[in-house]
């Protein structure tokens, strides 16, 4: 049987706006596995990027359990929660969220210098992890000097560079021409293939196409989840 | 943790490149009160130097039996009743003594008028005294020797000049040799003592030695009163010492039981209050200005770190969902402000150098008194500045630490 790395049960996020609540999540239960290729859709404000901060430790639910690897999050202080974020967990961002003034190996680096690794053995990860993305050569290259397409392949080798359980990538193609996004949209295919386990946000159908299962919310609630029988992929 | 201090180090000194104008305005106030805190012990390390100057001057190892108290401590009248401490006295101690190494009589003749070569030079004082002066400060001479046992003991036409004597009357010439009239008496110059004075006993290099029984030829020794120098030794108690002495001379001097000492046992210590005084006066200016100066930098530390921490929310939000801990945060921000301070510290030393650079070495040609100032700053300075600013670093960037370890992760990264 596979193993299950997330599972939230009757998860509800509430935002306060003054006198305001907002509703941003309400009941939501998802269970995904090891090595599943998952698509969040919905309108704009329905409750994706909620979710995924959710999902990522970023953020705690107002109410609902969230089981982590077997472990309850809601239990977890801030350290332990860093830690879940920095070990289990990749981020992919729309807007790729690099360090501006740190060059592109550095960057890739951040999270191995959190996990408290050795320099020698950092720098061997990170340019694998660039190699893997295919961007070997453009190692001392600070994020603007580098194209939209190779600043989230920066992300995403950041991302991958902890080994993470999980990749979370909330719009990563947004910002980013077709093209471009089919480049990146390869990328994750790759790592999917190779066993990797991940979540993308996208109100794109033809990105989220490229998933093996969509789970779609509407006004913070799941409106179906269901395995994609048309998925698209590269060869 | 110590290699995220390391990365913390790099990454400060990135940040503060790309704000060079930001920066330095923001650690002026450190940099005053840094400057402030260095310009006080630069002054306090002179005035201790000239201090331990006056002490060798003197000589830390001895006590000079007098009627006259150097700490002025004693009503001046009160003093000048006291009967005058004799030769026969300084014999009587020099004979009974055990424990000191040396007892050596001295007796001045101030406001002395010296002729040679026609001109007559005043304000000059001349001391009688024994051969063993030679192992008082007195005898490092700069030329030529001290008088011996033989020119004491027959009360030779011999002199020892001290430092302003030689360079007022020869000028930079050979003194040795020459002769000099004392009241109309010739004296051979044999040697010149060493410059001794500073800024408390400029006095003292105007002292001129001859044999006791020389000067005895020339002015009373009946009429004045002696000073009675003891050399105790270096490794001798002088707490012993003392004690001895003023126990002879209470005998020597006839004192009942119940009767004040009439004479003084004088020592350097005496000039320590006059210092300490200084002292207290440099501290109280010194320490209200610089908690001034601190206030003013930390406010501007900590409100650049405020700006440095809203500017960088966004990377704060980055690198806590790439997994760092609060700790990683607020140490990037502590070894920020550190840094800003320390670089503070660094540009305060070079202006306070040049500054003690400059003081030191031109002011005294117009301003005497002020003799004492040391030309480069005392290495503890260096360590007490640094340490000093590193700890208004970590106060100032202390609560801008916390505030950004402390922001929503999710709210961070949505920071534009
Ligand atoms: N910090 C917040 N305070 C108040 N309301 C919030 C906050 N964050 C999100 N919301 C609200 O929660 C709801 C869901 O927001 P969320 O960002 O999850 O939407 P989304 O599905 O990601 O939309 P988009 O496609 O536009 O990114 C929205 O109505 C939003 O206004
Ligand atoms: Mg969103």
């Amino acid at each position: 049987m596979p193993k299950t790395i997330i599972d939230i049960r009757n998860i509800s996020k509430v935002y306060k706006m003054g006198t305001q609540l907002v509703h941003a999540l309400r009941d939501v239960s998802v269970s995904i596995e090891e090595n599943e290729y998952v698509a969040l859709m919905g309108p704009s404000g329905s409750g994706k990027s909620t979710l995924m901060n959710i999902l990522g430790c970023l953020d705690t639910p107002s109410t609902g359990t969230y089981l982590f690897n077997g472990t309850n999050v809601n239990e977890l202080n801030d350290n332990e929660l860093a830690e879940i974020r920095n070990r289990e967990i990749g981020f992919v961002f729309q807007t790729f969220n690099l360090l501006p003034r740190a060059s592109a190996l550095k960057n890739i680096e951040l999270p191995l210098v959190y996990s408290g690794i050795k320099k020698y053995d950092r720098l061997d990860r990170a340019e694998a992890a660039l190699k893997s993305v295919g961007l070997e050569d453009r190692m001392e290259h600070k994020p603007n000097e580098l194209s939209g397409g190779q600043r989230q392949r920066v992300a995403i080798a950041r991302a991958l560079v902890t080994s993470p359980s999980i990749i979370l990538a909330d719009e990563p193609t947004g910002n980013l021409d077709t093209k471009t996004g089919n480049d990146i949209m390869k990328l994750f295919q790759n790592l999917w293939e190779k066993g990797n386990t991940i979540i993308i946000v996208t109100h794109e159908e033809e990105i989220a196409l490229h998933a093996k299962r969509i789970i779609r919310l509407r006004d913070g609630l799941v409106e179906t989840d269901e395995i994609n029988q048309n998925q698209v992929t590269f060869n | 943790m110590l290699y995220e201090i390391k990365e913390s180090i790099i990454l400060s000194f990135d940040a503060l490149r790309s704000n060079k104008l930001r920066a330095f305005l923001a650690s002026l106030g450190v940099v005053i009160g840094i400057s402030i805190v260095i310009m006080m012990g630069w002054l306090l390390g002179g005035l201790d130097k000239a201090m331990q100057d006056t002490f060798s001057v003197i000589g830390t190892d001895m006590l000079y039996v007098d009627k006259w108290d150097w700490t002025g401590g004693d009503k001046w009248d009160r003093l000048r009743n006291r009967k005058n401490v004799t030769m026969s006295q300084a014999e009587q101690l020099k004979e009974l003594h055990g424990s000191a190494e040396y007892v050596i009589p001295n007796i001045n003749q101030w406001a002395t008028t010296i002729e040679f070569g026609g001109e007559t030079y005043a304000g000059m004082t001349a001391v009688g005294t024994t051969a063993e002066n030679v192992h008082t400060p007195v005898g490092n001479l700069l030329l030529g020797r001290f008088f011996n046992d033989f020119e004491e003991e027959y009360g030779s036409n011999v002199i020892v000049i001290g430092y302003l004597v030689y360079a007022t009357i020869f000028q930079g010439k050979d003194p040795i040799g020459k002769t000099i009239k004392l009241n109309g008496r010739p004296l051979r110059v044999i040697g010149v003592v060493q410059k001794r004075g500073t800024m408390f006993f400029d006095f003292i290099d105007r002292q001129m030695f001859l044999p006791l029984k020389k000067y005895a030829g020339i002015w009373s020794i009946d009429k004045r009163s002696m000073s009675i120098g003891i050399k105790a030794g270096l490794n001798k108690d002088l707490d012993e010492v003392r004690n001895e002495t003023i126990g002879l001379m209470r005998i020597i001097r006839n004192l009942k039981p119940n009767e004040p000492n009439d004479f003084s046992v004088n020592e350097t210590k005496a000039f320590e209050k006059s210092i300490a005084d200084i002292r207290f006066q440099v501290y109280t200016v010194g320490i209200g200005m610089t908690l001034l100066a601190f206030i003013v930098g930390i406010i501007g530390i900590m409100n650049i770190m405020f700006v440095t921490v809203t500017e960088r929310t966004k990377e704060i939000g980055i690198r806590k969902s790439l997994g760092a801990k609060k700790r990683s945060i607020w140490i990037q921000f502590l070894v920020e402000s550190s840094i800003l301070c320390l670089l503070g510290a660094f540009l305060s030393l070079v202006i306070c150098s040049i500054i003690a650079y400059l003081a030191a070495t031109y002011l005294p040609t117009y301003f005497p008194e002020i003799g004492f100032l040391l030309p480069v700053l005392p290495t503890e300075l260096f360590i007490i500045a640094a340490i000093v600013s590193v700890l208004v670093g970590l106060l100032a960037g202390l609560i801008p630490a916390i505030r950004a370890s402390n922001l929503d992760p999710v709210e961070a990264l949505r920071f534009d």
